[in-house]
This record gives structure tokens, C-alpha cells and sequence, in this order.
């Protein structure tokens, strides 16, 4: 729950606080929906589980993408994530595409040209700048949400 | 900087700089919308922004 204190009522720490700041509240969730509609649903829902277990975000490992379950992403693949640089359910476009994500989040400064040219080897220039938007946002949100103490953010 | 995506020729604008927003029609539609948004806030003073912003671009080796 978040610790912020005098929060009008609602049904979620989200709805409290979006409550607080409706118009930028809608702005952020039309920002999140938007990475959704610009990328791949399965490779952008692999990513934010990954950046939620690095950064220790475990509300947001317990739900699922409708979109990317609707596309094909199974639970067996999502109960190997961790291991995705060696394990056989993960595709090359997958796994150059989490291994992106994964330094996106570390450090930025740290990802490399490899890296960047194997996405885009993968989806193409403008899949490849829309993957790295998306994660951004992805990023950028669940450190947010953290940071305010929102556990249930809206899907 | 050299960009590492290449470019289309409609991501160029007419100085020869990048102008991606095309590439990402939607997210760029919808952070634009989200910036409106947060410069029209005034619950967060100027000066703290600026400071937040540029204490962030140098943590993140970004020049610009």
C-alpha cells in the first residue's frame, strides 16, 4: 500500500492517487498503453517481467498481458525467463531483444552496439527504436510505481 | 553522437537531425501528451524540475 498520506478514497492505491492528479494520471496510463500498441506484445511482456525481477518489483510479476497471452506467451516460457540466455524455449529474437532490456535497466551506458544491431537485425529500424521506447516507458512506470508504493497498478 | 538505429529518410528532419517520432507514432503521440501534462502542473516548483532534470542527464552521461 502506498505510504502517502491523506489520498482521496478509492478502490486501489492507483485509483487514490490518480484521484490526487487525474489529468496526469491519464496522461502516464495513455504513455503505457501507447508502448503496447507500437511493439511486439510477447517480446514487450517478456521484457517487463524481466525489468519487474530486476528491479524487485514482485506485484507486477504475479499478472500477465492480455495482449501477450492472446498472442501465444505461455506460462512455461514465462516459469523459464530467468533463464533465457541458455534455455531452448527462447528464440534468438527473443533473447537479443531481453538481453537489451536487461541492460537497458542496469545501465544504459553499458549497452552496446552488438546489442542494438542484433534487435535490430531482428525487427528492423523501427521495430528496434519502438522496443527500446516501450521499455522506457515500462522501465520509467514500474520505478514510479515503486517509488510511490503502488502495488496494483491498472492492466 | 552517432545514432545506432539507422535512420529512414522521413526520420531525418530538415537540419539532418534525427526526428524519430515517426518511428513510434503512438508512444510519441502519447509522451507528448504526458509532457503537456506535466509542464502545466504547478504543485512542483520550476527550479526543483530543472535541477531534477539536470542531476539526472549527468547521471545518465546525457549531454544534450
Amino acid at each position: 500500500m502506498t505510504w502517502l498520506p491523506h489520498l482521496p478514497e478509492g478502490d486501489t492505491d492507483w485509483d487514490r492517487l490518480a484521484a490526487l492528479c487525474p489529468e496526469a494520471f491519464s496522461a502516464l496510463s495513455g504513455v503505457v498503453a501507447a508502448a503496447w500498441d507500437d511493439t511486439d506484445p510477447v517480446l514487450l511482456e517478456l521484457a517487463r517481467l524481466r525489468i519487474a525481477t530486476l528491479l524487485g518489483y514482485t506485484a507486477e510479476l504475479a499478472r500477465r498481458s492480455e495482449r501477450a497471452t492472446d498472442a501465444g506467451l505461455t506460462e512455461a516460457k514465462v516459469a523459464d525467463l530467468a533463464a533465457w540466455p541458455t534455455s531452448p524455449t527462447f528464440t534468438e529474437r527473443e533473447r537479443a531483444c531481453l538481453s537489451l532490456a536487461e541492460q537497458f535497466v542496469v545501465d544504459p551506458n553499458g549497452v552496446t552496439d552488438a546489442q542494438v544491431a542484433e534487435v535490430t537485425e531482428h525487427l528492423g529500424a523501427r521495430g528496434c527504436y519502438a522496443f527500446v521506447e516501450a521499455v522506457s516507458v515500462l522501465e520509467t512506470f514500474q520505478r514510479a510505481c515503486l517509488t510511490l508504493g503502488i502495488k496494483e497498478v491498472p492492466v | 553522437m552517432k545514432p545506432r538505429i539507422p535512420l529512414t529518410p522521413e526520420a531525418v528532419n530538415e537540419w539532418g537531425l534525427a526526428d524519430t517520432a515517426g518511428m513510434a507514432p503512438t508512444i510519441a503521440g502519447a509522451r507528448q501528451q504526458l509532457r503537456r501534462v506535466a509542464f502545466r502542473m504547478r504543485t512542483v516548483d520550476p527550479v526543483t524540475t530543472e535541477l531534477v532534470r539536470i542531476r539526472n542527464a549527468r547521471y545518465q552521461n546525457c549531454f544534450f
